[in-house]
């Protein structure tokens, strides 16, 4: 075995360790807890599983992507809100309602241009301004929250179309809708990551910018195209979720962004920018979502959920640094 | 090893007999709003943990959405998927849960809304709503103030501001309207000059607050969707040496806001107990379940409390 090879290992393979873990944990104490006669591993409950780790999920996917970059973006949640509220309320305009349930896939598109839009804003000013990524969408972040709120005050902003929450609640050989999207959006974002320029390039400039530059990649550009693909994810996992709940509350979609980034750390990516990976990132979400969903089934306390998360949050950090010193030891002997 | 098989019988035996009393029991999954963001819910919650307990006849899952309407639509699935006997929802946002409600209710498993309702899109699929009337609540809180003005003789120029409840919440709207609505039918000269919300929350009403003070120089009373932002105002008003000057009405009498009505400080609210609130969401789920009539609309009376009558009245516990 090379030199790294095991603590690479290791630390691309801990993320499923620990969600192995977790399933026969809850498997266990649900024998004992649980008031429910099903197991936890039943077979609809992991259905259900991938279908509630979309809506953070299509997020991660695409903060991935950023993070590898070496940027970071806060303003996700506050996207997720304004793009909700795109399509519900564009779906009551006179010239959209006059066309029945035609309407729906207009306010998908409305819906999702919002989030292209949105995100092309932050990389705008990210490529042009220079600041750092992490001020621009925390300026972002505060924006796009009073714009939601701007858009119907304190209301929330309703539109229920039995269509949509059917399309939303249908199975298609035994996935649901949300988990299709989740699906398909993994798959993209993995080829995009690892089979093109464009994914080569976000790990060059996340590793070294200044190489990144002198290489001729045209850094400002690339990080613009970034912050497009996670507002259009954004968008996206707001028009899989809105579509089946029809109803978005001014402050939903808040502390998505940090929920979103757990996953991605959770999944080994790093802050620093240079590595991560689109799975492990897939990993992380079901990790966070297995969580959630085993404390409701055992019946502890949800709070317990955050306590939780925390200490596995430091724990991974713990363990990716170990990994990383070790690593470095071995190249060299 | 005769030791362990004895412990293996007598642990197989009582697994046998839990399993029997199980059978005959209710099992209710309850999923509420945002447990610990007030004293209301976290009484809420201990009193109907303790109802059940006392309750041989039900289990209870108890699930907090932590004002997360997609963490609410999760859990709700999840406990379709317990099939539980039925469900309790404290919705995080009246509409947004309508399609998880239907979807309790294509499976057959009842649903009973607490405290605050679900769009009227969605009563198909309810069983009951068991909760407070807050649209009457909203105007008493409008009677209380104009009774208070008229004792002033400011009936006719009084000038009120309003903290609403969480956006989006329908307890809030509906306050909000009851308020709005009947106060010009029994005050029609009072003015209120603007509204924002604070969020059940102490600080950021008292923040609201602070901004309104320096904005109107003059404030008659100030209406606050439940005594937790009512007190956060009155903080403020204190604060800037002006809270002799304004009658505070709230809603859902809270302990602090019985204590400064005690005080001389605030003047009236609406008593309304969370303990009465869990125990008739526990009772409406388990007639419900024992096939009994059960109103529609289950309201339980929330009375007036003023500086004046809060004798008859026990302080409340949260």
């Amino acid at each position: 075995m090379a030199p790294g090879q095991l603590s690479t290992f290791l630390k691309r393979g801990a993320i499923w360790g620990f969600i192995v873990l977790e399933l026969i944990f809850f498997s266990i104490a649900g024998e004992f807890m649980s008031l429910s006669e099903k197991a936890f591993m039943n077979w609809d409950n992991m259905l259900l599983l991938l279908k509630q780790s979309a809506p953070l999920g299509i997020i991660a996917m695409g903060m991935t992507l950023i993070m590898v970059n070496g940027n970071i973006d806060l303003s996700v949640g506050a996207t997720f809100a304004l793009a909700a509220i795109v399509l519900l309320d564009s779906m009551t305009w006179p010239f959209m309602a006059a066309m029945g349930d035609w309407a729906i896939p207009f306010a998908w598109m409305f819906a999702l241009l919002t989030g292209v839009a949105l995100g092309a804003i932050n990389g705008f000013i990210v490529w042009k301004t220079g600041v750092d990524a992490f001020i621009v969408t925390l300026g972002a972040m505060l924006g796009f929250r009073g714009l939601v709120f701007m858009y119907n005050g304190e209301q929330p902003t309703s539109h229920l179309n039995w269509t949509l929450v059917d399309f939303a609640e249908a199975q298609f050989l035994g996935l649901h809708t949300a988990t299709w999207f989740l699906l398909l959006v993994t798959a993209a974002m993995w080829w995009l990551m690892n089979r093109t320029v464009h994914g080569r390039n976000a790990y060059a400039i996340g590793d070294n910018r200044e190489a990144a530059v002198n290489a001729g990649i045209r850094v400002g550009p690339h990080i613009m195209i970034n912050f497009m693909i996670i507002g259009f994810l954004a968008a996206l996992s707001a028009v899989v979720f809105y579509s089946e709940s029809g109803s978005v509350n001014p402050n939903d979609g808040t502390l998505y962004e940090l929920w979103v980034i757990t996953a991605v750390v959770l999944g080994g990516t790093k802050l620093t920018g240079g590595s991560g990976s689109i799975i492990s990132t897939f990993g992380g979400v079901l990790a966070i979502q297995i969580l959630r969903k085993g404390l409701g089934h055992i019946g502890a306390d949800t709070e317990t959920v955050n306590l939780v998360i925390g200490l596995i949050l430091i724990a991974v950090l713990f363990l990716d640094r170990q990994l990383n010193v070790r690593g470095k030891e071995a190249l060299r002997v | 090893m005769k030791l362990r098989s004895m412990l293996a019988a007598t642990t197989a035996a009582g697994l046998g007999l839990a399993g029997a009393a199980t059978a005959q029991e209710y099992r209710i999954g309850i999923t509420q709003n945002n447990v610990g963001v007030d004293s209301y819910q976290t009484t809420y919650e201990k009193a109907f943990i303790a109802a059940a307990e006392a309750n041989d006849m039900v289990e209870t899952v108890v699930l907090d959405a932590g004002g997360d309407v997609a963490r609410q639509i999760a859990q709700m699935e999840d406990l379709i998927q317990q099939e539980v006997d039925a469900i309790i929802i404290w919705p995080t946002n009246g509409e947004a849960v309508i399609p998880a409600v239907r979807k309790a209710f294509q499976a057959d498993i009842p649903v009973i809304v607490t405290n605050s309702n679900i769009a009227k899109q969605g009563f198909d699929f309810v069983a009951s709503f068991s909760g407070p009337d807050n649209i009457t609540q909203g105007a008493r809180s409008a009677e209380i103030m104009c009774d208070r003005f008229k004792e002033m003789g400011i009936e006719d120029e009084a000038q009120i501001v309003q903290i609403s409840g969480q956006p989006g919440y329908t307890t809030a709207i509906e306050r909000a309207k009851g308020f709005e609505d009947r106060l010009p039918e029994v005050c029609p000269n009072v003015t209120l000059m603007e509204t924002q919300p604070g969020d059940w929350n102490r600080e950021k009403s008292q923040q609201v607050m602070e901004a309104f003070l320096v904005k109107y120089d003059d404030i008659d009373g100030v209406y606050a969707g439940d005594d937790n932002m009512g007190v956060g105002a009155l903080n403020a008003a204190k604060a800037a040496g002006r809270a002799g000057d304004i009658v505070f009405v709230g809603a859902t009498n809270f302990a602090v806001g019985y204590e400064a009505m005690a005080n001389g400080d605030y003047w009236g609210s609406i008593y309304q107990s969370p303990v009465d609130d869990a125990e008739a969401a526990l009772q409406t789920a388990i007639d419900v379940l024992e096939g009994k009539d059960v109103p529609f609309l289950n309201y339980f009376d929330t009375p007036k409390i003023t500086q004046e009558n809060m004798g008859d009245f026990s302080k409340p516990v949260f």
